[in-house]
C-alpha cells in the first residue's frame, strides 16, 4: 500500500495571532503542524502496520523550518519525506496544494491523506484541491481506513455521532479528522536520529494556482459582547453561580 | 572434645556446606555481572572502608527509626560476638582441651592470656543473652505486633511468592536460627561447668544451675549450634539475609556522583562493543549496582515509609520494588525459571501505573540505610517504556509535545516567554543582547503561569532595587529539563539542554541565578556533563548575600508572621540548600517553626518527576494536603494570633500548596507565600500580590 | 454569467439542516443586492425540498444519490455550477459541504472564501468575513472573477428568513452517475441506549480542562444535583473519557437547552455551532482570555474543579 500524507505547516494559534497590513505577521509567529496533520499521519502509519506498504509524508515548506515535522513523522514510522521548498510564509491552500499535487503526481499513491481542514484554510482545503487537481475523489470527515487490496473501506462522521461506512477504490484523497487510536508520541531521541540518518527529499514548486481571494482586513474579531464575568474566589464564585441558577428556577 | 568420628562427620559437612555457599555467592556475582556497566566509580578501597566503618557504627540506619535502629545495633554487635563465638566453638571440636570455661584452666594458657579469656568469656555471654532479646523483639515486632510498617499496599505489584509470605518465612528461619543457635552455645557452654558457677559466665553458671553439667549434653549442644552454622551460611546467600554480606559492599559502592546527577540512559562505558537500548525493560538492563541493591535490600520498608506516592495510595512502593527483583532473581537464578531474566520489569516488579507514580523526591536513596536506589530503576524503566511507544499519560504527552516544539510543557508560545518582563516599570536586559552579571534563569512556571508571575515581577524589582546587574534570556530560554529527564525522556532533555548551551553560549554573564530549583538541579548537577561550565545559585543564595552586602536592608520587620519552611526536593535533598532561605527568614524577623519533617527529610509536594503534567489523579489525601496540615499542627503548638505563613521557594510549590490549602479548607488559617514576598515587604518594596485564582 | 445565487443545501434522512435555511436566508438578501435571483439545489430525492423561501428550488434526483456520497454530489454541483454560472455558490462550513466546496474550487478555478460568518455586498461583488485562526483573527476577503464559493460556519444567519414553501422543480443528475469510484455502504448509528443530550434542558459540558476520565465522576455529581446531563467537547470525546453521543458541536450535536454550564471548554468555532442557541451559557475556564467568554452570558476565570467542588456543597 502506498500511500502519500500532504500536510500543512500553519501559524501556531496557541498564542494570539499577530497581523501585518491585510495578513498575518510571518514573521512574528512560530509555525506548527496542523493538528489533523498528526491524526493523517497516525492513520497512515496505522494502515501500514496493518497491511505493509509505505508511507510518504510531503509538505510546502514556508519559512525553512519543515524539517523538524517532517523527522517527527519519520519517528513515528513514515518511510519517506519529501518536502517542497517555497520560501513564501504566505502561500494559500490553492497554492500549496497545486504543488503538492505536482510532486504527488508521480508517486503512483493509492491513498492520499490530508488533515481535514487547518486553522488558516481561508480559501478551503488542500485535501479536496488535491484531489481535484489530481482527478481523484475525495472524502473528508473520516475516521477510519482499512485497506483492502485496491480499495479502502472509510468512516465518514456526521454530525451526532452518525455516521457513514463508503468503500472507495483507489486512488483516492482523504480528509483525516481522527485516527482511530490518538497521535503516538514520537521519543526525541528518535526523532533525532532522523534528523541525522534520515534525507528529505527536496522538490521545487511546480505549477501555480491562486485563492483569487483579495484580504481586505484581517484583525482580532470585533468583541460583540463578553461574559459577565463573575469575581472572587472559587468559592465566591460557585455561591454565585448557584444564586443565579436558583433565580432562574435552574437549581 | 569431639570423637574421631564426630571429626570426621564435622569435616565433611563443613565440605559441603562451604560447597553450597560457594555456590550461592558465585551465582549471586555472576548475576551482578549480568548487568550493564555502571558510572565508573574511583577510589572504591577507601570507599569500601568507609562503608566498613559505616556499618559497623550502623550509622546509616539511624536515618529514620530510631528505637528499632539501636535494638538493631545490639543484634549487629551480637552477631559479630558470634562470628568469634563460632570460631571458638569449633577450636573446642576439634582440638583437644581446648576450653575456655574457668579462665581456660584446662588448655593451661600463659597467664598473659587469662584476663583475655575472661572477657571473651563475659562479653560472649552476655552478648548471647542479650541476642536473645533482640531477636525476640523483632520476632514479636514481626509476627505478634505484625507492624504495618512491614507490609504493603494492596494494590502494590507483588512477587507471588511475597505475597504468600516469603520474606516472614525467611525471618522466621534465620530468627529461630539465631534463638536455637545461641541457646545451643550457651547451654554447650553450661554443660561443661563441671566445677559449679564461672563468674565470668553468668548466663551459663545460671543454666548449670539448673540442668547441670552433662558430657552427651555437650555434644548434642555443640551439634545443634554448629549444624546451625553449617546450614543458616548457605541459606544465607539464598535468602533476604544475604544482606549480612551485600549490604556494606553496596554501601561501598554507593553513587559517587552528585545526588542530582541521573545515570546516562545508555551506559557511557560500552563493554565488547555491545549495543545498549537507553533505559531498562529486563533486568538485566539495569546496570549492575542495580542488581545488586537487589541483594543489599534488608527489606526494611525504610523507603517505602518516606515515599510520597506510597502514602498517596499509589501503587508504588520502593521497598516492594527491591524486594520483587530480588524474588525474580532468585527465582531466576537458585529456582528453575531462568527465563524470568527476561521478563519485562513492569510485568514483574512494578507496574506501569506505579513507574508512572513516582515523584523523584529521592526520599527512598536519602533514607536507605545500604545505598540502594529505586528511583534510578524507576527513571530507567521509564526511559524504555517510552522508546517502546508505551501508551503514556495524555497529559503527559502534551506536555513533552508543548515542550519539543514550544521549548515549555504549557503550550505556549515561545515568544510569550519573556512577556511578564515587558509589563514591568524598568526594562529588563536581554542577555543575549548586552553582558550582564547574573543570568536569571527563570523557568516555564514563573515565566507563563498568570498565578506565579507577579512573584516573578516581585524577583525582578527587588534585584533591580538592589542595583544588580541582571537579565534574561527572553525566547532563547527553554525548560532546563529537570523534569523531562525524570519522566524518562532523554532524547528531548538532551535536546533543551542544546537549545540552553546555545542560549548561554549567546550570552555573557558571570554566573546563573535560577528562582526554580528543579532548573537550579538540572543546571548545577548535570550540564556539566553537556559542557556547562557555569556557577549556579539559587535565588535565596543570591537574596542572602545581598543582604550581606548592605544592598537590601529589612526597614520593616516582620515579627507579625509566625511561618514554617518548606524546603523543595531539588533544592534542599538534592542539594543542600537548607540555610540559605532559613537564614533569610531570620533576618527578615519572623517568627519560624520547623515542621517535623524538615531538610533531608522533607516531604515531596508530589509535583516533581513529571506527576504535575498528569491528569489530576486518584482520591485520598495528596501529599500536600498532609504537608498544609503538619504545619497547621506545628503552629498549634505555638499559639498565638500572628498570620501563619507557608513559606515556600519554588514557583511548582506555589501552585501546589495555594491549592492544597484551598482543598483542604483552610483558607483564612494559613497562607502559602513565596520568600520573594516577604522580602518585599521587609525591604519596602510595593505591589504584594498574593496568588490569586 | 449571472447575478444569481446557487445555495447548495444540506438533508439527512429526510431532514434539512438549519445551516441550509440560513444560507437560503441570507441568499436571498445577497441576491436582492446584486438584483439576482436566489435558487435552493437539493441533491437527492428522499427529501420534502417545498421548505424554502428561495426564489427558486432545483431537485437532483438520481439512485445515486439517495445517500451522501461525496463524490456523485460534487459531480452535481459542478454541473449545475457550470450550467447557471452563479455569482455566489453557497455552502455550508460542514461535514459535507467542507468535502465539496473547496474541490470545486479548485475544479472550476474559481475562489472560495471558507470559515465565512457573514457575506455583504459591495461595489457589486461580495465581501466575505471569515473567522480563521481558529477564531483568533477575522479576515475580510473579496472573491475575483464571475463566480465565487462561500462557504459559512452554522449558525451565522437567521433560519427562519429561509423557510417557506416555494416548489421545487425535480430533474434529473445532469452528470452521468454511473462508474462512480465511492460507493456508500451503510450508515452507522450512534452506539444506543445512551441519554439524548438534545432533548435536555440542562448540560453541564466538560471539555479539555477536565484531564481525564477520572474526572468525569465529578461532572456528573454535579448534573446530577443539578438535574442536568454531561456534555463534552471533542476532545473529551476522542479521547474516549465520554461516549460520542454526548459531543457537542459541529461534528457532535447541536443542543439549545436552558442551561449550558461549560467546564473547560476554550470555546473552539466548532464547539460555538453546536451551542449558541442556548439561553443560558455559563463558562469556568482558568484562562481569562478564552474566547468562549465573548460568547457566555457569564463567566469566571477559575479552576473548574475548585469550582464544581463548591458549587457540590452548596446544592
Ligand atoms: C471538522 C471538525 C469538527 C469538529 N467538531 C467539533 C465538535 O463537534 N465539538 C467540539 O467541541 N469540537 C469540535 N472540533 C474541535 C474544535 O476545533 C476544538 O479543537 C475543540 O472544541 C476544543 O475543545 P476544548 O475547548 O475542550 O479544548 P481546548 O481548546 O484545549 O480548551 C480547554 C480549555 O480548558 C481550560 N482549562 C484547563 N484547565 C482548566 C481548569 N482546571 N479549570 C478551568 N478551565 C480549564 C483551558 O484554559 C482551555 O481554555 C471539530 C473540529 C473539526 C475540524
Ligand atoms: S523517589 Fe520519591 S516518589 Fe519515587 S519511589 Fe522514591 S520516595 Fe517514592
Ligand atoms: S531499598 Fe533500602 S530502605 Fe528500601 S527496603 Fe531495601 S534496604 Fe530498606
Amino acid at each position: 500500500m502506498n500511500i502519500v500524507v500532504a500536510i500543512k505547516h500553519i501559524p501556531s494559534i496557541a498564542d494570539d495571532v499577530p497581523v501585518k497590513g491585510n495578513n498575518v505577521d510571518f514573521d512574528s509567529v512560530d509555525f506548527v503542524l496542523n493538528e489533523w496533520d498528526e491524526h493523517s499521519i497516525e492513520q497512515a502509519v496505522l494502515i501500514k502496520e496493518a497491511v505493509g506498504g509505505t508511507v510518504t509524508v510531503i509538505g510546502v515548506d514556508l519559512i525553512g523550518e519543515l524539517d523538524n515535522a517532517l523527522h517527527l513523522a519519520l519517528a513515528k514510522g513514515a518511510d519517506k519525506v519529501v518536502k517542497i521548498t517555497a520560501d513564501d510564509p504566505a502561500a494559500d491552500s490553492h497554492m500549496q496544494a497545486k504543488w503538492l499535487s505536482e510532486a504527488i503526481k508521480g508517486m503512483g499513491a493509492n491513498m492520499v491523506f490530508a488533515g481535514v481542514q487547518a486553522s488558516n484554510d481561508l480559501d478551503g482545503q488542500i485535501g479536496p484541491m488535491i484531489a481535484a487537481y489530481l482527478d481523484m475523489p475525495y472524502i473528508g470527515g473520516v475516521s477510519s481506513v482499512e485497506a483492502n487490496s485496491d480499495s479502502a473501506t472509510v468512516n465518514k462522521e456526521f454530525a451526532g455521532g452518525a455516521g457513514a461506512k463508503y468503500s472507495v477504490s483507489m486512488p483516492f484523497v482523504a480528509g483525516v479528522q481522527a485516527a482511530p487510536k490518538p497521535p503516538r508520541y514520537a521519543p526525541v531521541s528518535k526523532v533525532r536520529q532522523m534528523a541525522q540518518s534520515a534525507t528529505v527529499e527536496k522538490v521545487a514548486p511546480s505549477g501555480d494556482a491562486s485563492s483569487g481571494l483579495t484580504f481586505k482586513k484581517m484583525a482580532p474579531p470585533v468583541v460583540t459582547g463578553h461574559a459577565e464575568m463573575i469575581e472572587g474566589s472559587s468559592k465566591e464564585v460557585a455561591a454565585k453561580i448557584v444564586e443565579l441558577l436558583k433565580s432562574k428556577g435552574l437549581a | 572434645m569431639l570423637t574421631p568420628i564426630e571429626k570426621i562427620l564435622f569435616i565433611l559437612l563443613a565440605l559441603v556446606s562451604a560447597g553450597f555457599t560457594f555456590h550461592g555467592f558465585k551465582t549471586i556475582i555472576d548475576t551482578v555481572r549480568k548487568g550493564r556497566p555502571a558510572p565508573e566509580l574511583k577510589n572504591i578501597p577507601a570507599s569500601l572502608l568507609k562503608a566498613g566503618v559505616t556499618v559497623l557504627f550502623q550509622r546509616t540506619i539511624f536515618k529514620a527509626r530510631k528505637a528499632l535502629s539501636a535494638v538493631h545495633l545490639g543484634l549487629f554487635f551480637g552477631l559479630i560476638t558470634y562470628a568469634f563465638v563460632n570460631l571458638f566453638d569449633v577450636l573446642e571440636g576439634l582440638i583437644p582441651n581446648f576450653d575456655l570455661t574457668y579462665s581456660g584452666k584446662h588448655l593451661a594458657p600463659p597467664a598473659w592470656t587469662i584476663p583475655l579469656i575472661n572477657i571473651y568469656s563475659l562479653v560472649s555471654d552476655v552478648m548471647s543473652m542479650f541476642l536473645l532479646i533482640a531477636i525476640t523483639i523483632f520476632l514479636v515486632r514481626r509476627f505478634i505486633v505484625k507492624d504495618k510498617a512491614l507490609t504493603y499496599r494492596e494494590n502494590v505489584l507483588l512477587n507471588p511468592k511475597v505475597k504468600a509470605g516469603g520474606q516472614a518465612k525467611d525471618s522466621l528461619i534465620v530468627g529461630v536460627f539465631v534463638i536455637m543457635h545461641v541457646t545451643a552455645h550457651v547451654l554447650s557452654q553450661a554443660y561443661r561447668l563441671t566445677e559449679g558457677a564461672d563468674p565470668f559466665m553468668p548466663f551459663a553458671s545460671f543454666l548449670n544451675s539448673i540442668f547441670g553439667a552433662s558430657e552427651t549434653g555437650m555434644h548434642v549442644a555443640w551439634w545443634v549450634s554448629i549444624g546451625w552454622v553449617m546450614f543458616i551460611i548457605p541459606y544465607l546467600s539464598r535468602s533476604k539475609h544475604t544482606h549480612f554480606f551485600m549490604a556494606p559492599i553496596n554501601l561501598g559502592l554507593a553513587k559517587q556522583n552528585p545526588r542530582g546527577q541521573l545515570d546516562p540512559a545508555i551506559p557511557l562505558k560500552v563493554i565488547d562493543g555491545r549495543k545498549y537500548d537507553p533505559g531498562a525493560k529486563v533486568i538485566t538492563d539495569l546496570a549492575w549496582k542495580r542488581i545488586l541493591d537487589a541483594y543489599a535490600c534488608v527489606q526494611c520498608n525504610r523507603c517505602q515509609d518516606v515515599c510520597p506516592a506510597n502514602f498517596y495510595q499509589r501503587p508504588l512502593s520502593p521497598s516492594a520494588l527491591e524486594v520483587n527483583k530480588r524474588y525474580l532473581l532468585k527465582e531466576a537464578t537458585f529456582g528453575s525459571h531462568p527465563d524470568l531474566l527476561l521478563a519485562p520489569l513492569t510485568e514483574t516488579v512494578i507496574s506501569p501505573e506505579a513507574v508512572w507514580s513516582c515523584t523523584t523526591c529521592y526520599a527512598c536513596v536519602r533514607v536507605c540505610p545500604v545505598g540502594n536506589e529505586p528511583m534510578a530503576d524507576i527513571v530507567d524503566i521509564r526511559r524504555r517504556m517510552l522508546i517502546d511507544g508505551f501508551e503514556i499519560d495524555s497529559g503527559v504527552q502534551t506536555a513533552l509535545q508543548s515542550l519539543a516544539t514550544n521549548g515549555n510543557w504549557m503550550g505556549k508560545g515561545k515568544r510569550l516567554r519573556g512577556r511578564w518582563a515587558k509589563e514591568l516599570e524598568f526594562p529588563v536586559k536581554n542577555a543575549t543582547e548586552e553582558p550582564v552579571e547574573v543570568l536569571w534563569f527563570v523557568g516555564d512556571t514563573a515565566s507563563f503561569d498568570e498565578r506565579v508571575i507577579p512573584n516573578t515581577k516581585m524577583v525582578a524589582r527587588i534585584f533591580h532595587q538592589a542595583g544588580l546587574d541582571f537579565g534574561i534570556l527572553y525566547q532563547n530560554e527553554s525548560n532546563a529539563g529537570n523534569d523531562v529527564r525524570r519522566v524518562g525522556e532523554e532524547g528531548l532533555f538532551e535536546q533543551l539542554v542544546e537549545q540552553n548551551m546555545a542560549a548561554f553560549g549567546k550570552a555573557q554573564f558571570q554566573r546563573i541565578v535560577t528562582t526554580d530549583p528543579h532548573s537550579f538541579n538540572t543546571l548545577k548537577n548535570e550540564y556539566p556533563q553537556f559542557g556547562g561550565k557555569f556557577e549556579v545559585k539559587h535565588y535565596t543564595v543570591t537574596l542572602l548575600k545581598l543582604f550581606e552586602e548592605g544592598k537590601l536592608t529589612v526597614k520593616n520587620k516582620l515579627s507579625h508572621y509566625k511561618v514554617t519552611f518548606h524546603d523543595p526536593c531539588y533544592l534542599g535533598r538534592y542539594n543542600g540548600g537548607f540555610t540559605a532561605p532559613r537564614k533569610l527568614l531570620e533576618l527578615l524577623g519572623v517568627e519560624f517553626h520547623e515542621m517535623p519533617r524538615n531538610c533531608e527529610n522533607s516531604f515531596c509536594c508530589g509535583a516533581g518527576g513529571g506527576q504535575i503534567w498528569m491528569g489530576k489523579v486518584a482520591p485520598g489525601e495528596r501529599p500536600a494536603e498532609n504537608r498544609i496540615k503538619e504545619a497547621l499542627s506545628t503552629f498549634e503548638k505555638h499559639p498565638s494570633d500572628k498570620k501563619q505563613l507557608f513559606i515556600v521557594t519554588c514557583p511548582k510549590d506555589m501552585v501546589m500548596y495555594s491549592d492544597a490549602v484551598k482543598t483542604t479548607g483552610n483558607e483564612g488559617k494559613i497562607e502559602v507565600r513565596d520568600i520573594i514576598q516577604l522580602v518585599a515587604e521587609a525591604v519596602g518594596v510595593e505591589e504584594v500580590s498574593p496568588i490569586v485564582g | 454569467m449571472s447575478n444569481d445565487i446557487l445555495v447548495i443545501t444540506e438533508h439527512m434522512d429526510g431532514k434539512f439542516s438549519d445551516v441550509s435555511f440560513e444560507l437560503v436566508g441570507k441568499a436571498k438578501e445577497l441576491a436582492k443586492a446584486l438584483g439576482g435571483q436566489a435558487a435552493a439545489v437539493v441533491v437527492g430525492g428522499g427529501v420534502d425540498a417545498n421548505v424554502f423561501a428561495s426564489d427558486s428550488t432545483i431537485q437532483v434526483d438520481d439512485a445515486a444519490l439517495s445517500q451522501f456520497n461525496p463524490e456523485a454530489y460534487a459531480k452535481v454541483v459542478e454541473a449545475l455550477v457550470k450550467e447557471k454560472s452563479p455569482k455566489v455558490v453557497m455552502f455550508g462550513w460542514t461535514v459535507t459541504g467542507m468535502d465539496i466546496a473547496a474541490w470545486l474550487s479548485a475544479r472550476l478555478g474559481v475562489p472560495c472564501a471558507a470559515y465565512a460568518k457573514d457575506v455583504r455586498v459591495e461595489g457589486g461583488g461580495i465581501v466575505v468575513s471569515c473567522q480563521a485562526y481558529g477564531g483568533k483573527l477575522t479576515a475580510e476577503v473579496a472573491p475575483e472573477g464571475e463566480t465565487a464559493i462561500v462557504a459559512c460556519l452554522a449558525g451565522s444567519f437567521p433560519a427562519e428568513a429561509g423557510q417557506g414553501a416555494t416548489a421545487a422543480e425535480k430533474i434529473a443528475s445532469p452528470v452521468d452517475l454511473s462508474g462512480l469510484k465511492m460507493k456508500f455502504i451503510e450508515m452507522v448509528k450512534p452506539a444506543g441506549g445512551d441519554v439524548d443530550i438534545t432533548a435536555q434542558t440542562k448540560l453541564v459540558s466538560v471539555g479539555r480542562g477536565i484531564g481525564g476520565k477520572e474526572n468525569i465522576e465529578l461532572a456528573e455529581e454535579l448534573a446530577a444535583k443539578l438535574g442536568a446531563v454531561v456534555s463534552a467537547s471533542r476532545p473529551v470525546v476522542d479521547a474516549g473519557w465520554l461516549p460520542r453521543t454526548r459531543q457537542v458541536g459541529k461534528s457532535g450535536l447541536k443542543v439549545k437547552p436552558k442551561l449550558y454550564l461549560m467546564l473547560g471548554i476554550s470555546g473552539a468555532p466548532e464547539h460555538l455551532e453546536g451551542m449558541k442557541g442556548a439561553e443560558l451559557i455559563i463558562a469556568i475556564n482558568t484562562d481569562k482570555k478564552a474566547p468562549i467568554f465573548n460568547v457566555a452570558h457569564y463567566g469566571a476565570t477559575a479552576d473548574l474543579f475548585e469550582v464544581a467542588e463548591a458549587m457540590l456543597e452548596l446544592l
